[in-house]
C-alpha cells in the first residue's frame, strides 16, 4: 500500500484538516478584537430590534389570518417531540420484551437495594458492552 | 519517469478499486442519509419525577440488581439538551452508570416559554435544583444525594453548593465547568460591555433565541461546519461514522433559548463582573462564594476545550474550601470530554472509580 505521505486521500484529508485549524486561528484572532466586539454587536442590535418589531408584526398579521405564530408552532413541536420521545422508550422496552430483556424495574415495582459497595480493586474501567453485571 | 518516493506502483490499481467502490456507496449512503432519521437518543428507560415549565427531573430505571446507598443528580446545561449523556445503548453515560450500580436522576431542560422569560438565576439556583434535590431525596428515601454538573450545570451546582454548604449535597463532580470568565476569551470580547447592549437585547426579544446561541457556540470554530460537512461525505460509505455524526449533529444544533433574566444575569454577573472568580457572587441577596464547599469534590476538564478553555476552569479546585478535591485533565474537547468513545475510555471509568467509594 501507498504511505501516508504519498496516498492522495490521506494528503486531502490533511489540506482540509490543516485548513480548517488556519482559518479557525485566524478567525479566533480576528474575533478578539474590539473593533470585531463593536462591529458584531452593532449590527446584532440593530437586527435584534428589526426582528422584534417584525416579529410583532407577523403575530398580529397570523392572528389575523387564523393562523399559528411561531410560538405556537414552537410549542406543538415540544409537544411532538415529547410524544417521540415516548414513542422511543416504549420502542426500546418492546425490542427488549422481544429479546426476553424485559426491565425488571417499574415505576411503582420494587426497587434495588441500597447495598451496593465498591469493588475492592477498582477496575481500570471498561465501556459498557450491553451486559447486566 | 520515476514515481514520486513512497509511492507503491502496485498498490495503484487496489487503491483505485477502493476509491470507486467507496465513491458507489457514497451515492447509495447519501441517497440514504437523506431518506432517513437519525439514530433514537435518549432512550434509556426513565420516569419523569416532575415536569414544571422549563425543567424536567428525570430518574432512570435501575440496570444492577442492587445500587450505592447515594444516588446521584445530574444537572444538565442550561443551553442544551441531556441526551448528550445518553446517546445510544452502548454509548450511554447514564447506561454506564445505572449498570456500575447507582441510581440516576438528572435535571434536564426544556425550551423556556416566552412566559418565563422572567426566570433569573435565583430561580434556577435557589428553586430548581433545591426543588430537584429535594425530590430525590423522596423518591430514593436517601438525605445525601451527589450532584454531577456538566459545563454550565457545574456552574449552577457550584451556585447550589455554595449557598447550602451544609447539605445535602455529598460529592460533587463537576465536568468542564468554567469560573473565571475572563478566560472565555471570545465570549467575553463578544459581550464586551462597551458595546454589548444586553438590556435592549433582553428587553426586545424576551427569551434569547437559540439560533443566536448556536451562532455564538460556531463562531468559537467557523470553518467546522464546513469541514465536518466534507468529511460526512467523504465518510458517507461507512455507516458508524455516519451515525456518530449523526448523533452529535442532532445534538450540537438542539440549541435551548436562555430565559431572559438569566441570560441578562449571566452576562452582568459572570461575564462583565467575574462574580465568581471575584468572590462576590450572590443569587437572589444570598452570598455565593465557592470557598464555602466543603464536600469531596472531582472536576474533569478537557485538554483540547474549545468552549471552556483550561484557563477559564482552572482556579475551581483551588479556590474551593474542600479538602478532598481532585482535578483530572484527560484527552478530548468540550463535548468528547462526555460523550463518545473517548469518554468511554477515559472519564466513564475515572468517574466511576472516584465516586463509587464515596457513594456507600
Amino acid at each position: 500500500m501507498a504511505d501516508k505521505g504519498s496516498d492522495p486521500v490521506a494528503l486531502w484529508q490533511q489540506m482540509i484538516g490543516e485548513m480548517e485549524k488556519g482559518f479557525n486561528a485566524f478567525a479566533n484572532q480576528t474575533m478578539t478584537s474590539p473593533e470585531f466586539s463593536k462591529a458584531m454587536n452593532q449590527a446584532g442590535g440593530a437586527s435584534a430590534g428589526a426582528q422584534k418589531q417584525f416579529g410583532d408584526f407577523m403575530e398580529k398579521y397570523l392572528l389575523g389570518m387564523n393562523l399559528p405564530s411561531r410560538a405556537q408552532m414552537i410549542g406543538m413541536a415540544e409537544r411532538l417531540q415529547n410524544i417521540e420521545n415516548q414513542l422511543n422508550e416504549i420502542k426500546v422496552m418492546l425490542q427488549q420484551m422481544n429479546a426476553g430483556n424485559a426491565p425488571s424495574v417499574y415505576s411503582g415495582a420494587p426497587r434495588p437495594p441500597r447495598t451496593k459497595r465498591p469493588p475492592s480493586a477498582p477496575s481500570a474501567g471498561s465501556p459498557p458492552t450491553g451486559e447486566q453485571k | 519517469m520515476n514515481a514520486p518516493v513512497g509511492l507503491d506502483l502496485a498498490s495503484i490499481p487496489e487503491r483505485i478499486q477502493s476509491e470507486v467502490q467507496r465513491a458507489i456507496q457514497r451515492s447509495i449512503k447519501g441517497v440514504e442519509y437523506f431518506s432517513t432519521s437519525g439514530p433514537a437518543l435518549g432512550s434509556t428507560p426513565k420516569d419523569i419525577l416532575a415536569s414544571r415549565g422549563t425543567m424536567n427531573l428525570y430518574h432512570y430505571r435501575a440496570l444492577a440488581d442492587e445500587v450505592y446507598r447515594v444516588p446521584v443528580l445530574i444537572v444538565m446545561a442550561t443551553t442544551n439538551r441531556g441526551y448528550i449523556l445518553d446517546m445510544i445503548p452502548g454509548q450511554s453515560f447514564i447506561e454506564f452508570l445505572l449498570r456500575r450500580g447507582y441510581d440516576v436522576y438528572m435535571l434536564d431542560w426544556m425550551a423556556p416559554k416566552p412566559e418565563e422569560k422572567s426566570l433569573g438565576m435565583e430561580d434556577y439556583v435557589l428553586d430548581f435544583v433545591p426543588d430537584c434535590i429535594r425530590r430525590v431525596q423522596a423518591d430514593s428515601g436517601e438525605q445525601e444525594v451527589s450532584v454531577i454538573g456538566y459545563c454550565f450545570g457545574g456552574v449552577l451546582s457550584l451556585l447550589y453548593g455554595s449557598i447550602f454548604p451544609d447539605g445535602p449535597m455529598k460529592n460533587l463532580i463537576c465536568f468542564t465547568t468554567p469560573i473565571d470568565f475572563r478566560e472565555l476569551k471570545l465570549f467575553h470580547n463578544f459581550a464586551d460591555r462597551r458595546y454589548f447592549d444586553v438590556d435592549r437585547l433582553v428587553d426586545s426579544v424576551g427569551n434569547v433565541p437559540p439560533e443566536m446561541i448556536l451562532s455564538s457556540f460556531e463562531m468559537l470554530r467557523p470553518a467546522s461546519r464546513v469541514t465536518s460537512q466534507v468529511q460526512l461525505w467523504e465518510n458517507i460509505w461507512n455507516d458508524e461514522y455516519v451515525k456518530s455524526y449523526r448523533m452529535f449533529d442532532r445534538w450540537a444544533t438542539d440549541t435551548l433559548p436562555l430565559a431572559g433574566e438569566y441570560f441578562r444575569a449571566i452576562t452582568k454577573d459572570l461575564m462583565w463582573d467575574n462574580k465568581l472568580f471575584n468572590d462576590t457572587m450572590t443569587v437572589g441577596g444570598r452570598k455565593a462564594d465557592i470557598a464555602d464547599i466543603k464536600v469531596p469534590i472531582l472536576h474533569a476538564v478537557a485538554e483540547h476545550d474549545h468552549i471552556v478553555p483550561y484557563e477559564a476552569a482552572r482556579h475551581l479546585i483551588a479556590k474551593v474550601g474542600s479538602t478532598d478535591k481532585e482535578e483530572v485533565m484527560l484527552k478530548g474537547g468540550h463535548v468528547s470530554l462526555v460523550a463518545g468513545a473517548n469518554a468511554i475510555k477515559r472519564l466513564w471509568p475515572k468517574l466511576d472509580s472516584w465516586l463509587a467509594g464515596r457513594s456507600i
